[in-house]
């Protein structure tokens, strides 16, 4: 992180030119020390020298009683035990970023862009530092507290507002505002009508939520309840998106809050909906949304919740909040459908006000406010459109959203993000996800064009409460036989590395077994994941099983859904493969099993998404809640070849998992010892058949599958330098990797391994076959 | 350097390991025979209360007729100690019959403490002459930090400040000896004991380095046997009374200071006198060393994703798990720190092993997490002990590397002749080379030479 502007602090000039008094000395030394220790929220760092010695701070004498403790650097470690937890939690989760939940103790830290979240949704930078001072064991590090001062100092004190189609920019600072009119851009967008300097002064009531009364003296309290006063000035809508550009923290550095006063929106139509009266949101549910709404207005931003945690209703309930147009956009057609279905289930919305919008189906809404749901594939598109879609395009251009919904705003690149939001006007932007990482850190990105986190859920909690799935996670060793570990080793098999650890042979036999282990003894419904195309057919064509894969000239959706459909319903499908586009989206709530048998290098998210599959709680909850009946009933096995690349991936993908509590359990030998003999490649001779496949296989059909616009990918291949592009003929299938459907139980035929022609063996095997 | 052996026993093992001469010198003291019965089992101490007033050897045909058929073995288990001890002294006559009687010393000693009741070692100082001696609180956070301060000192870590007046180097020194290797230019290392002794809980080093205090006295020109008998003397004086420095002799004053540096004893100076007072760690001393009641509070939480958190002040517990862990934050009562691969790496090289750590973890988890099963998640436990079984998954073999055979004809006679002693570990008939184990590499080049 750079010196000063970028990271949200004012530099060290500007500072003392504006700021009051808060010991403007005090941050001559302190600038120094914040450039080196903040800004590296990434513990993987090594070595002792990242050891920190605060033994100096002091100890409250009540210490026991509070729950946190707080270092100079922004770390803060939280007791989960304390009787103050829920309260410290519900604070800390709006100011801090989580570095890792586990069980007793949690970590988080304070960083810029937490503040910024923390200040957006109505905290002031005095209860931060009371509060926070109130839970902690030690007296507060002066860092600390002059951290907050600097970070809040810009951070929330502006706000967009479009206010029956007027968009004001407001502040209860008046001279902030004027602070931002010294600026010419913006001063050239302003709107004077009262003819002088003056601001426009209005009432606005301070935030509605009790949280953190317990915390807080009563005269503080008063103040918060208190009306305040907001002064504005008006801007010309033409010039929002520079003056927005002109406040970012590269600029002016005071980023704008986007607010929605849809209650007294009178120019757009009203939409009809309501929730359904048995749409009951859950506790946490209703606080994601009473962060979103916290003030009476729509807020801009982001809301993270586990896989199955019921994101749906929470992006359903906030457009039924707002009653207008709302736009919905998603990563895929399936997901459209999806989408589509879950407005419909929870809401009372007319047939007639929403439709899809998406290469097969192209509906339009009937009346003057809609729903409309599409991907954000469609709404990009840059190239020549059909003139129906054209015409479509064109009405979501020209409409006023109330309500952008962004389905899985993470895997989305920013670049996307930009055009999308480019392209449509909308009050509010609501963004949801699972998993707030990627690889290539364009986290930060969200913020600013989306808005900050709203809420995030603690994963433990809601698996404690029975709200998602106890899963067993466990990671499955199998040793690389010793005939795929020699071709492993050897450097002009470098590009097919890959499909070799995947196709160890121990690694098939341990799938084979834990798919009959789960199939027969326990009748569950499982998923196996492979990233590796050549495996995903070879697994699932020596299984029997069906699999769905996307290449980008057969990317057929009813095939996708008649698979679905068997795996959702048919009591004889109970496995299916999938490739990487099952990672999100895909809903499949019956399954309860997963089985990856190879993923995508070190992808942190992917291996959460993937979790995130079987997350949906099935069952019934008292027997999920903590102490019930069945302690686990999810499992979640990653396949992994010993002494391969495979396990240094495997430990940098489930750090996120592990960093939310979640523990993998190590399983050395599977199959057992004593049982096997009916697997697959029991016999060496199979074993080196497959290997020869393996071996003579092309390398463009080894490779990975790449699906379009998945930056995070492409940043995690450039560091493996390898982007494989399949030939013409393998993407069509005419390589015979079309999609076949097997039913489990059907021999012969079909799935049958070719004939092997002896002479296209693989050297090595040729003297053994003669 | 002698090999230092481990192995917690308690005090009476040490005694009793004592050669007879010194046993019986022993038990001249009154004292020390009563301290004896005490730490008798049961059993045991019923047969010496039995035997007390016969002055006749008992056959052990009649002994073993006093015990019922399920307690044979309990039987033997008394009868061997009270031999060990030689608190019984055992004659076989003729007929290989062994007889029994009561060491007469011991008897003789125990019949008088019978008659005339029992007295303390020495009698502790009136309170109007010790002016203000500390609490038992006060005295128990003394020892525990004079104990720590020890054991930092004694681990030679760099940053300790001596806040007060060390050991006599030599003393150090012999403590050190076997826990620490010196080397001429890195300075000293701590060893593969050095480890383990650091994990240990208190009671278990407190034991190794009395032992070692005991086994050395003899190059101090002290007897190891009144040093035993001062020792357990001491653990029947009063926690937190004071005792005058009068009623002590030369030896047990020196003693008594290398004591007081250990954290057994704090020594008090008053206007006309000085005294010593026992602290919990001298008055323990005899007591079982698998004792739970006097293990201390646990304060570590090891979390699923192998972070550590230790609610801790000392800088000596931050040392020790540093041995294993990364410590990564100091907070006023709190380490925070995680275990990695590469320090369980270094631990392992160390001679440190996965179970050594796992029950250090175990036996110092937080009450909030030792109540739950496992109190060290099992994923990490797991984990600790996959990572150490990696480490052994390469077995070395020293060996020798043999090229360049003239012929192909001597090539195979030397794997012949490596084959039939079982000792060819590889070969490559190709290029005609071949590996052989280190044990024949002797005969091996005497097997070649005759071939030319």
């Amino acid at each position: 992180m750079g010196h000063g502007d970028k990271s949200g602090r004012p530099s060290k000039k500007h500072k003392s030119s504006t700021k009051e008094d808060y010991k403007a000395a005090a941050f001559e030394e302190e600038d120094a020390y914040y450039v080196e220790e903040f800004g590296d929220d990434d513990r993987d760092g090594d070595g002792e020298g990242k050891k920190r010695d605060f033994t100096k701070l002091e100890l409250k004498a009540d210490h026991v009683n509070r729950p946190l403790w707080a270092c100079a650097d922004g770390r803060i470690f939280l007791e989960t035990f304390s009787p103050l937890y829920k309260q410290a939690y519900d604070f800390l989760i709006a100011i801090a970023e989580p570095v890792c939940r586990p069980e007793s103790m949690h970590e988080y830290n304070l960083t810029p862009h937490s503040l910024y979240a923390a200040v957006s949704v109505g905290l002031e930078t005095e209860t931060i530092i009371s509060v926070l001072n109130k839970l902690s064991k030690t007296k507060l590090p002066k860092e600390m507290i002059d951290f907050i001062h600097a970070s809040t100092s810009n951070y929330g004190k502006v706000k967009l507002v479009l206010k029956k189609n007027r968009y004001l920019v407001e502040s209860p600072f008046p001279e902030v505002l004027k602070r931002l009119l010294s600026d010419e851009v913006i001063s050239r967008a302003r709107i004077s009508n009262e003819g002088d300097d003056g601001f426009a002064v209005s009432r606005s009531v301070g935030e509605i939520d009790g949280r953190h009364e317990e915390l807080l003296t009563e005269a503080q309290l008063a103040a918060a309840a208190e009306e305040k006063e907001a002064h504005s000035f008006e801007i010309d809508p033409g010039q929002v998106e520079n003056v927005k550009q002109r406040c970012l923290p590269n600029a002016l550095n005071y980023p704008m809050l986007e607010e929605y006063d849809f209650r007294n929106d009178t120019i757009n139509p009203d939409l009809e909906m309501e929730l359904k009266p048995q749409a009951q949101p859950r506790p946490y549910q209703e606080k994601s949304l009473s962060k979103m709404f916290g003030n009476g207005r729509a807020r801009s931003g982001i809301i993270v919740l586990p896989c199955g945690a019921g994101k749906s209703l929470v992006g359903v309930s906030a457009a039924c909040r707002i009653k207008k147009s709302c736009l919905c956009l998603a990563t895929n057609a399936v997901s459209v459908d999806q989408w589509a279905f879950q407005f419909k289930l929870w809401s009372n919305i007319r047939d007639d006000h929403i439709c899809r919008f998406t290469s097969d189906s192209k509906e339009r809404f009937r009346g003057n406010a809609g729903v409309v749901v599409t991907t954000y594939n469609m709404v990009a598109f840059g190239g020549k459109r059909s003139e129906e879609s054209e015409k479509i395009i064109e009405e979501i251009r020209n409409r006023e959203w109330g309500l952008l919904l962004m389905d899985e705003v993470h895997v989305v690149p920013a670049h996307m993000f930009r055009k999308v939001i480019s392209i449509t006007k909308s009050h509010c932007k609501l963004g949801l996800t699972a998993t707030l990482v990627r690889e290539d850190e364009r986290i930060t990105d969200l913020n600013f064009l989306i808005g900050p986190k709203l809420y995030e859920a603690n994963w433990l909690d809601l698996v404690k409460g029975g709200f998602i799935a106890n899963v067993q996670c466990a990671e499955v060793w199998c040793p690389m036989t010793k005939e795929f570990f020699a071709e492993y080793l050897k450097k002009e098999n470098s590009k097919k590395k890959q499909a070799l650890y995947v196709m160890n042979p121990n690694k098939f036999r341990a799938c084979e077994f834990l798919i009959r282990f789960h199939e027969e003894q326990r009748g569950d419904k499982i998923i196996v994941f492979a990233d590796n195309l050549f495996a995903l057919t070879e697994y699932a064509m020596k299984l029997h099983k069906p699999m769905i894969y996307v290449n980008i000239l057969m990317c057929s959706h009813i095939e996708r859904t008649k698979i679905l459909e068997a795996f959702k319903t048919s009591k004889t499908v109970n496995t299916v493969f999938l490739s990487k586009v099952g990672d999100n989206s895909i809903d499949i709530p019956e399954a309860n099993v997963i089985i990856q048998i190879s993923s995508h290098a070190g992808s942190r998210r992917q291996e959460a998404q993937r979790l995130g599959r079987i997350l949906r709680a099935k069952g019934r909850l008292q027997d999920r809640m903590a102490g019930g009946k069945e302690e686990y009933n999810a499992f979640f096995y990653s396949l992994v070849s010993t002494d391969t690349q495979e396990m240094y991936y495997s430990t940098k993908r489930q750090q996120f998992l592990i960093d939310q509590g979640y523990s993998f359990k190590v399983i050395t030998s599977l199959p057992p010892p004593d049982t096997g003999a009916e697997l697959s490649y029991h016999r060496l001779e199979d074993q080196l058949s497959l290997l020869s496949n393996v071996l003579n296989a092309g390398d463009d059909k080894l490779g990975l599958e790449i699906l379009e616009d998945d930056t995070d990918d492409i940043a995690l291949q450039k560091a493996r330098a390898r982007r494989m592009m399949g030939s013409m003929s393998a993407m069509s299938g005419a390589k015979g990797m079309l999609y076949h459907e097997f039913r489990s139980g059907q021999k012969g035929g079909f799935g049958k391994s070719k004939p092997k022609d002896p002479a296209k063996r693989h050297t090595l095997f040729k003297k053994r076959f003669v | 350097m002698p090999q230092v052996k481990i192995i917690a026993k308690n005090f009476m093992d040490m005694v009793s390991s004592l050669p007879a001469m010194k046993l019986d010198k022993l038990y001249e003291n009154a004292f020390i025979c009563e301290a004896i019965l005490r730490s008798l089992p049961p059993l045991a101490k019923k047969y010496v209360l039995q035997l007390l007033y016969i002055d006749v050897p008992v056959s052990a045909s009649s002994l073993q007729e006093w015990v019922l058929v399920d307690g044979a073995s309990k039987h033997r288990v008394a009868v061997d100690r009270l031999i060990q001890l030689r608190v019984f002294t055992e004659t076989v006559d003729r007929k290989k019959e062994a007889t029994y009687r009561l060491n007469l010393m011991f008897q003789m000693n125990l019949r008088k403490h019978v008659v005339h009741g029992g007295v303390l070692p020495r009698e502790p100082m009136a309170a109007n002459i010790t002016v203000r001696l500390p609490s038992l609180e006060e005295l128990d956070n003394y020892a525990a930090q004079q104990w720590e301060c020890f054991l930092l000192h004694l681990i030679n870590s760099a940053e300790v400040e001596v806040t007060t007046k060390s050991i006599s180097p030599s003393m150090m020194k012999v403590f050190q000896r076997g826990l620490l290797s010196q080397r001429d230019n890195e300075g000293s290392r701590l060893t593969e004991s050095g480890f383990q002794f650091l994990l240990m809980d208190t009671n278990a080093q407190l034991w190794y380095i009395i032992r070692e205090y005991i086994s050395n006295s003899e190059d101090r020109g002290v007897d190891s046997a009144d040093l035993i008998s001062f020792l357990l003397e001491l653990s029947f004086h009063v926690t937190g009374e004071a005792y005058n420095m009068n009623t002590l002799d030369e030896i047990q004053r020196i003693t008594v200071k290398d004591l007081a540096d250990l954290g057994l004893i704090k020594l008090q100076q008053g206007r006309k006198d000085s005294w010593f007072i026992p602290t919990k760690l001298a008055t323990n001393l005899s007591i079982s060393l698998s004792d739970a009641s006097s293990r201390k509070q646990g304060y570590v939480v090891v979390e699923t994703n192998f972070r550590l958190y230790a609610y801790s002040t000392s800088k000596l517990h931050c040392e020790i798990l540093r041995l294993f862990a990364r410590v990564e934050y100091q907070l006023p009562n709190l380490i925070v720190g995680s275990i990695t691969k590469e320090n369980l790496y270094k631990a392992f090289s160390n001679g440190i092993t996965a179970d050594q750590i796992i029950s250090f973890l175990q036996q110092n988890a937080h009450p909030r997490v030792a109540e739950k099963v496992p109190s060290v998640p099992e994923n990490v436990t797991d984990q600790i002990r996959l990572w150490e079984s990696d480490l052994n998954r390469v077995e070395m073999t020293p060996a020798h590397f043999f090229d360049d055979f003239p012929s192909r004809d001597v090539f195979e006679a030397a794997c012949d002749f490596a084959r039939e002693y079982s000792s060819l570990l590889w070969e490559d008939s190709k290029k005609m080379q071949l590996i052989v184990k280190t044990e024949i590499y002797a005969h091996m080049k005497e097997f070649l030479s005759h071939q030319k």
